[in-house]
């Protein structure tokens, strides 16, 4: 018949007052603490990285970018977080409009990794052009803009360019996707 | 893929959190600790989740957290450092009418949390404590002045109750 494996105890435990064993290992405790304490700096750092927009949706997030001659301003956020809903918005000036529209070239990255979801409003056209999509709308006076509604499908740094028709004026930039 | 990794880190994540926040889950849980748990363990799913709601990524992230734990554990017994970390040692509190302030400052357990789990051992006053130890899995044991070392009656079930639970 078979037997299980046997061996002796052994007092091996640390003992408390030479009489009780508990195992009370106080250097390990001490530097856990100070670990703790590290831990708790770390995690105010993360708030407070949070509430300034470090990790997106807060005011350092937020940025826009314009043409020289202000014919075309983006308002977006630096840091964008994955699949969740962002705006990306576009002002148009007076030397936007040609024969009565406006016609904007985005590349890919907006669609794919940037993850659009829809354009408000929506354009009359939109024709696949070299690596991105021209879009087109009608247009009678300024101000105009256009919203790119974005919810982020892949993590990481990504690249996107707008570039207005018109006048050949083209903005590229980074952004952040949090994980 | 993701959803291994997601399920990965959202698991080690709850482990530090659970470990670092405070040894206090189970019997020593006072009402408002269990809304710590429910929250963290809450907002943790919505990330390892996603937009997943497949059967397929439950599955996967059930077999990946079971993987992961069977790692840590495994890992604990060969490597008892690695145990001290997942798990903590147990503390003394208090030790022939002498409280270790530190102890109780930095484990931020309260005297009067002393004295219920020395009232649940049906003693009447704290003079009747030879040692209080607060235990890997957060509970409290008492041993009465003058019974050390023959007996070691505890509230928690001692020391090497299922550390699985234990978090401080």
């Amino acid at each position: 018949m078979a037997t299980p494996r046997t061996r002796p105890v052994e007092d091996s435990i640390s003992k408390v007052g030479n009489e009780l064993a508990v195992g009370e290992d106080l250097a390990f405790q001490r530097r856990w603490w100070r670990f703790e304490t590290t831990i708790w700096i770390l995690f105010a750092l993360i708030l407070a990285a949070d509430l300034s927009g470090i990790f997106g949706r807060g005011p350092l997030a937020k940025a826009s970018a314009k043409t020289a001659d202000g014919t075309m301003k983006l308002d977006y956020e630096r840091v964008l977080r994955y699949e969740t809903p962002d705006v990306m918005t576009i002002h148009f000036g007076p030397n936007a409009i040609q024969n009565g529209r406006i016609e904007l070239w985005v590349s890919e990255s907006v669609i794919k990794p940037l993850g659009n979801q829809r354009i408000i409003p929506q354009p009359k056209s939109s024709i696949l052009d070299g690596d991105g999509i021209l879009y087109t709308w009608p247009a009678a006076s300024h101000p105009n803009s256009v919203s790119f509604a974005l919810a982020p499908s892949a993590p990481g740094s990504q690249k996107f360019t707008v570039r207005l028709e018109s006048t050949g004026d083209t903005i590229t930039r980074h952004v952040w996707v949090m994980p | 893929m993701t959803a291994v990794y997601r399920a990965i880190f959202g698991y080690c994540f709850l482990v530090l959190m659970v470990r670092v926040v405070g040894r206090r889950p189970g019997r020593q849980m006072a009402p408002f600790d269990y809304i710590l748990i429910f929250f963290i363990g809450g907002l943790t799913l919505t990330g390892m989740v996603s937009d997943d709601r497949s059967v397929t990524n439950a599955v996967v992230q059930v077999v990946t957290v079971a993987a992961t734990h069977y790692a840590l554990t495994r890992l604990r017994q060969v490597w008892p450092k690695f145990g001290l970390m997942l798990d903590g040692a147990p503390v003394v509190l208090l030790m022939h009418g002498q409280w270790r302030t530190e102890m109780l400052e930095e484990m931020r357990i309260s005297q009067d949390e002393v004295m219920a789990a020395a009232r649940a051992q049906g003693l009447t006053s704290l003079s009747e404590v030879g040692y209080a130890v607060l235990e890997r899995n957060g509970a409290i044991s008492i041993l009465r002045a003058g019974s050390v070392p023959d007996a070691a009656e505890g509230t928690g079930g001692g020391e090497h109750g299922d550390s699985a639970h234990a978090a401080g």
